[in-house]
């Protein structure tokens, strides 16, 4: 029984270790603050920024006075784009690009025409779909993109203006 | 328990090739492995964090260890444990409705599904198998 559990303990101790060691950098960014509000890295998506209910606010004003190249992107499914969204979002589930790219990946394009900066959010909490997302569309060449963290729940609560669909 | 020590070997080594494969595939992504263990929603994201860094060393040496025959028990009792965690997360995680990537192998990963808690139910038999299988004592 001895020998059992200090084998069990010297596998632990020594992948803990090794883990540390090999991640000694990451670790260190971490312990700084990074990595909190989504796991991704900030050298390789350089583009990717996490931005709250105020900035989110904010560029939707802008928007709405006529500033061009502002575009909201609503990564959750269709049903709930249909049942509530921000105004002028254009809906992306990530779903089915996921199921594109795995079925026809030459047909994914995700071209966003005159779209500079573009503001992903998907149902907020502990929601996904949006880092997801702006990883996919980073990697096809957009680099100002923002994730809206309280994504629609926190809009919605806001009593910010909604727009539906059928 | 079973006593025909090729099916022993072959179980160690199956076990221990998948957990090894496994562990590679995830040392060198922590943070895809990090959101991966976020997604399940069951710990906070400093948790997931930690575990991402250390869990992938424990998959890799548990196997090779396995193998090897180098702390052969305390390996199998090591990934039978890890096995029972991971059908319960995946069990949870279908009982709650949340549809992800199990994260198991890196960007190789599959759906965490009902197929996926079969598969770790085979690999936890094995690896019983290995535990329970004290060796043989030789009598001269």
């Amino acid at each position: 029984m001895k020998s059992l559990l200090r084998g069990v303990l010297t596998i632990i101790v020594l992948s803990i270790v090794l883990g540390a060691a090999v991640n000694l950098r990451l670790l260190r960014r971490f312990a700084a603050g990074e990595f909190r509000q989504g796991f991704i890295d900030r050298r390789e998506y350089a583009g990717i920024r996490f931005i709250t209910l105020a900035e989110t606010e904010d560029l939707f004003a802008e928007r709405t006075q006529g500033t061009e190249g502002l575009l909201f992107i609503d990564s959750r499914g269709g049903d709930d784009f249909a049942a509530g969204h921000i105004p002028g979002a254009l809906s992306v589930p990530l779903e089915r690009i996921q199921r594109s790219r795995k079925t026809a990946p030459g047909l994914v394009t995700l071209d966003f025409p005159g779209a500079q900066t573009l503001i992903v959010y998907c149902e907020g909490g502990d929601c996904q779909t949006s880092i997801s997302l702006a990883k996919i569309i980073h990697d096809k060449g957009y680099k100002d993109i923002r994730i809206f963290a309280g994504g629609w729940a926190e809009w919605h609560a806001a009593g910010l203006p909604e727009e539906r669909s059928r | 328990m079973i006593r025909h020590r090729w099916l022993l070997l072959l179980f160690r080594v199956i076990v221990g090739g998948v957990f090894i494969w496994a562990g590679a595939l995830k040392i060198g992504d922590p943070l895809g492995f990090a959101q991966s263990i976020k997604n399940y929603q069951v710990v906070s994201p400093t948790l997931a964090f930690l575990i991402a860094v250390a869990l992938p060393w424990v998959e890799v040496l548990s196997g090779a260890f396995l193998i090897s025959g180098v702390f052969k028990r305390s390996s199998a009792l090591l990934i039978s444990l890890l096995l029972l965690g991971f059908i319960g997360l995946v069990a949870l995680a279908l009982a709650r409705g949340i549809d992800t990537s199990c994260g198991c192998f890196g960007s190789l990963s599959r759906r965490a599904d009902l197929s996926l808690i079969l598969t770790d139910a085979v690999l936890l038999v094995f690896s019983l198998c290995v535990f329970f299988t004290r060796p043989a004592r030789r009598n001269h």
